[in-house]
């Protein structure tokens, strides 16, 4: 019974969120999301129409799928790896890592619109390669705004240890590395998954929107913006489901990781 | 001192490191044109070095039809709505409105590069690669549902425009008023720019029926259209290579309403707007006059100016009906027409292009 109640609530996880999608794809194609919404199919076309856009199109959206990719992964990892190490940093000296990185949360609230045209301003020096100092600049903004989620938790995972775990270690005679090592790394493990679930989908968020103020003209981002000031509405949505497939499929990717690595834990 | 001060400095200043790193490359000199160059010179020279700039967003088809006169690749960088680029030189040749952007890079005035004789510009009307750009838009639908509307907006508009164009001066100073983006002197500047525009064509001919859609610049701006408008949706791509100026353009309205003997009749729809592509300046100070003037309710119409901005899409916003009129370039209109919306230029206010693309000589 109660094994059987498990795999529902597994299966229904699943289940339901596709129901929903499969609900609204019926509602917007047959019309009846457009009464709702009081829209018009040229302003949100019906989804055969994206689709047929896409089919078309997909050596060209897949070029710029790639270069929004390489943005919102290369931020991420290089976010990531700094908030981690500043994690490291505030666990080692606790007495002021903590309020340090309360202030370095501050970071987090600065809109991603107002830190890309800096960004853009700061590294035109990089390359004479428009492509390449542009792809640093928008790297540069996911990475900041990657790193804080990061360095919150790993501070926690670092820190918020088991006291019976600590005292174990303490009878043993460990060293602080030693209780590094063995137990605060390791206890920090399911914390940057906590964090990598908050900036898988902010990536790809930042990655889009730092396109808009980029200097070369490419990315998913950076085609909704083009084609909804030239009202081509069919294919700005285009571009919008391709961006919303990015996100979904990087977080079942990252879905997927946290249950191989985390496997036999809670 | 609290505690936690020390650790946030440490960590503050891990990030600006970071961020210093990427700026502390030093910025190499750049070489500049001779002012005897020719346009073929520069703009080869400048877009083998990747270094021609446009907003991109619409704006781009005339620098691209530049660019393939003299045989170079169609692209270019991006170019922010200020003209920081050009004046650090990651943009050698920057793309300009004569009335607005190479006003800030020749003049002194607050927001100014003060650049004055020591650029020079490619314009292009000279190149023959002209568009057209400010109209005045609406529906197809709209128009045939209220023609005497349309009517009186265009001339009482047109009245506006007459009267800002013969005096500059108080044009600048009324849509300075109605709320401005930009100092009161870049208005008075671009009042006078603006008015070059309204009143001579692509060929430098005097233009005297102010806002008359001329079809043969309009033919050309269909053509460049065609050539250079790239759109990803195979659909709109096929239309647009079908549309001709009578999909674009209804100069009926104009010509009544302009004729010597006009009778335009009782505005079937009183309460009208008009969208701007633009935030408030003096690109759109006819408008901003017949309001003041009140040509406008003389007209028998109650008209309300929304402005622009970013990035406004006028086309979208008179498709949808938030507006009955706007303000847009014609390859804007064109796209959008290809697009699916059923938009009709209605008048033709400026004559020729105002975009150059700018660039700095060597003393």
């Amino acid at each position: 019974m109660r094994n059987w109640k498990e795999s529902w609530n597994r299966f229904s996880t699943v289940f339901y969120p596709i129901l929903f999608g499969a609900l609204m794809i019926t509602l917007w194609q047959t019309g009846i999301l457009h009464k709702i919404l009081g829209a018009d199919t040229f302003t949100l076309p019906m989804p055969h129409r994206i689709y047929t856009i896409i089919k078309e199109n997909l050596p060209v959206i897949m070029q710029n799928v790639q270069a929004t990719l390489i943005v919102a992964l290369g931020g991420l990892f290089l976010g990531s790896l700094l908030g981690y190490l500043l994690g490291v940093v505030a666990a080692i000296f606790t007495k002021w890592g903590k309020g340090g990185l309360t202030l370095a949360s501050a970071f987090n609230a600065i809109p991603i619109i107002a830190i890309a045209p800096i960004l853009n301003n700061l590294t035109k020096d990089v390359s004479p390669n428009a492509n390449i100092r542009s792809m640093v600049a928008k790297i540069l903004v996911v990475t900041i705004t990657s790193t804080v989620a990061m360095s919150v938790n790993a501070y926690r995972g670092l820190t918020e240890i088991k006291p019976f775990s600590m005292d174990l270690m303490r009878s043993y005679a460990a060293t602080e590395r030693q209780i590094f090592w063995k137990l605060r790394l390791p206890n920090s493990l399911p914390f940057i998954f906590t964090a990598l679930r908050v900036s898988v989908p902010g990536c790809v968020i930042s990655a889009l929107v730092s396109e808009y103020f980029a200097e070369y003209i490419v990315g998913v981002g950076r085609q909704i913006r083009e084609n909804i000031v030239l009202a081509q509405y069919a294919t700005a949505w285009a571009y919008i489901s391709v961006a919303c497939l990015m996100g979904i499929a990087l977080y079942v990717v990252l879905l997927i990781f946290e249950s191989i690595l985390l496997k036999g834990r809670k | 001192m609290r505690k936690g001060n020390k650790g946030a400095l440490m960590l503050t200043s891990l990030v600006m490191a970071l961020m210093l790193v990427v700026t502390a490359i030093p910025a190499t000199a750049a070489t500049y044109y001779s002012k005897d160059a020719t346009v073929k010179d520069v703009v080869v020279d400048a877009a083998t070095q990747g270094k021609v700039g446009n907003w991109g967003l619409g704006n781009e088809y005339e620098i691209q039809a530049l660019l393939s006169k003299y045989g170079m690749p169609t692209t270019y960088l991006s170019q922010a709505f200020d003209m920081d680029g050009f004046d650090d030189d990651s943009i050698l040749l920057a793309s300009a409105m004569t009335y607005n952007e190479l006003g800030l890079v020749k003049n002194s005035y607050q927001g100014g590069y003060n650049y004055g004789d020591k650029v020079k510009t490619i314009d292009m009307n000279d190149e023959g690669v002209a568009m057209l750009e400010d109209n005045i838009f609406t529906t197809d639908a709209f128009a045939k549902a209220n023609p005497n509307t349309v009517k009186a907006f265009l001339a009482a508009s047109v009245k506006g425009w007459a009267y800002a164009c013969a005096n500059p001066e108080e044009a600048a100073q009324i849509v300075y008023k109605y709320g401005s983006s930009v100092s009161s002197d870049h208005q008075l500047y671009m009042a006078g720019e603006v008015k070059k525009l309204v009143e001579t064509d692509t060929k430098g001919n005097p233009v005297t029926a102010y806002g008359k859609i001329d079809d043969t610049a309009m033919q050309q701006t269909l053509d460049l259209a065609k050539t250079y408008i790239k759109l990803t949706d195979s659909v709109a791509a096929d239309k647009l290579q079908t549309l001709t100026l009578d999909d674009i353009r209804d100069s009926s309205y104009f010509d009544t309403a302009t004729a010597a003997d006009a009778t335009l009749g009782t505005p079937e729809k009183t309460d009208v707007s008009i969208q701007l592509k633009w935030l408030p300046q003096a690109q759109f100070m006819g408008y901003y006059v017949a309001l003041d003037k009140g040509y406008y309710k003389d007209a028998g119409l109650n008209v309300t100016i929304v402005p622009g901005g970013g990035d406004i899409s006028e086309t979208t916003a008179v498709y949808t009906g938030q507006v009955d009129f706007g303000v847009t370039w014609v390859s804007n209109l064109i796209a959008a027409n290809a697009g699916g919306m059923g938009l009709m230029e209605v008048a033709q206010i400026f004559q020729r292009s105002g975009l150059v693309l700018v660039y700095k000589i060597s003393d």
